[in-house]
């Protein structure tokens, strides 16, 4: 997410300012069409964070009662998206954090398959584009702790010390996980090891080097 | 001994096309790192790669939420709106401080209101016939624009009164009475007097705290339909004010 706001973000800001204005009287139609308008960016970002559907629409439906109740709230320093981006994906943290979030991740990482097989169907070949479907189903076979530091960096947007801040981690941590969840998506998506060989210049073609002793 | 620039390891290099992507990369480094992937194909097909991970990254495909999601939100939202505002409200401080406020404002703009204002027959002595006349001019749009907004204002607070706490509708209700008998007081005043500043002050200042009572009932009834504690104190703090 640079900085540049093109025309039809601009025009969509506005837009979304006087349905925040209509709102912020009452009117419930307007906060129908802000529903319309930002439920599944919201919503994406919650299945993602929790990797089930159940959990991301009791969250979305959590999120947008709590707009409803404090719309007053927004001041419109941001923009409405942003915000409310900003407050879906903490309330997808603190769920994480909670009791019923933790009990669904421990489950999730029984369930993880060995990072070094590949993604059932991945289909990126060499010099190929990647499938965002690929992606996405080898995203979800990540550790928690790499999962989540990649959606809110590679996905989400967030620079490294927001990663940190939301995370309660280090910057360098933020950094380190991300980087790791690269090298297993690739893993998981090319089929191979996620360690790059070691030794001055030693060139070592990847389909040579199946050893995952370096592997963190 | 090692060359001043010994040639970087791949781990080294792995490091560095991280920091890239992530557009982090001093550019000393860069120019290190360019002179390794130049001579390592697996260096800049792990560049490659990681690179298209962290693009396609940012472009998932959205995800859409059954429709029963707006539907549970709608009827919650209803049922909020339908259910009295709120145990919050129900013997709660801010209850009491504002029925004090509400009650030493109205109470100390009628002491001011039935105070003599010192000057005020030097005024009326120094007026002039053409002054009398537009003032009186005035008097009169000014009176019909206040009565005009005290009607308006009593609807919707008629309307929607049922959002108010008992206890604070019956407050307000006294202290509009209050202000009424102050605004009948100064009709017959103006009258008997029709030429003096103090009856048409105090007239005035009554219907100007009554629309600005009616007003801050208006807004009280908003805030509390949403529950809003901040919002009401907001106000709580603008009444001690006025």
């Amino acid at each position: 997410m640079g900085p540049r706001i093109s025309s039809d973000q601009m025009e969509a800001n506005r837009v979304d300012e006087t349905l925040v204005a209509r709102c912020r009287k009452g009117d419930v139609p307007a906060f129908e069409e802000l529903y319309k308008r930002h439920s599944s960016r919201l919503y994406s970002v919650a299945y993602r964070m929790t990797g089930s559907a159940a959990d991301a629409e009791d969250l979305l439906q959590d999120i947008f009662l709590q707009v409803y109740r404090r719309i007053d709230s927004y001041r419109g320093e941001a923009a409405l998206g942003t915000w409310l981006h900003r407050l879906a994906v903490n309330a997808c943290l603190d769920f994480l954090r909670s009791k019923q979030g933790h009990r669904r991740q421990v489950t999730d990482s029984l369930d993880e398959p060995d990072a070094s097989e590949p993604v059932a169907h991945a289909s990126w070949r060499p010099d190929a584009v990647l499938s965002r479907l690929d992606l996405e189903r080898a995203v979800a076979q990540l550790p928690p702790s790499y999962r989540r530091a990649f959606l809110l960096h590679d996905v989400e947007g967030l620079e490294h010390h927001e990663v940190s801040d939301a995370l309660g981690i280090a910057e360098g941590t933020s950094k380190s996980l991300v980087h790791k969840a690269r090298m297993r998506l690739r893993t998981l998506l090319r089929g191979r090891p996620a360690e790059p060989a070691r030794g001055p210049g030693q060139v070592v073609p990847f389909a040579a080097s199946p050893s995952r002793a370096g592997e963190r | 001994m090692e060359p001043q620039f010994a040639e970087m390891t791949c781990e080294r290099s792995a490091a560095l096309i991280q920091d890239v992507i992530d557009g982090e990369l001093a550019s000393a480094s860069r120019a290190e790192l360019e002179q390794h992937l130049a001579a390592c194909p697996p260096c800049r097909a792990l560049l490659d790669d990681l690179r298209e991970i962290a693009r396609v990254g940012g472009e998932l495909p959205l995800h859409t939420p059954r429709p029963q999601v707006w539907a549970r939100i709608a009827s919650r939202i209803a049922e909020e709106q339908a259910a009295r505002p709120t145990p919050f409200w129900t013997g709660a401080r801010v209850m009491l401080a504002m029925a004090a406020t509400l009650v030493v404002g109205v109470g100390a703009s009628l002491w001011v209101l039935r105070a003599p204002a010192p000057g005020t027959q030097a005024a009326v002595t120094q007026s002039g016939k053409d002054i009398v006349k537009d003032v009186d001019e005035h008097l009169r749009i000014a009176d019909a624009h206040y009565t005009q907004a005290i009607e308006g204002l009593e609807q919707v607070v008629k309307t929607d009164q049922g959002a108010l706490d008992p206890a604070v509708a019956a407050t307000l209700q006294k202290n509009l009475g209050v202000i009424d008998v102050a605004i009948r007081e100064s009709r017959q005043a103006i009258q008997t007097q029709p030429h003096s500043e103090l009856a048409r002050t105090s007239l005035f200042e009554a219907m100007r705290q009554k629309v600005a009572l009616l007003e801050d009932t208006i807004a009280l009834i908003n805030v509390m339909r949403k529950g809003d504690q901040a919002g009401a104190a907001k106000i709580v703090k603008g009444l001690t004010k006025s």
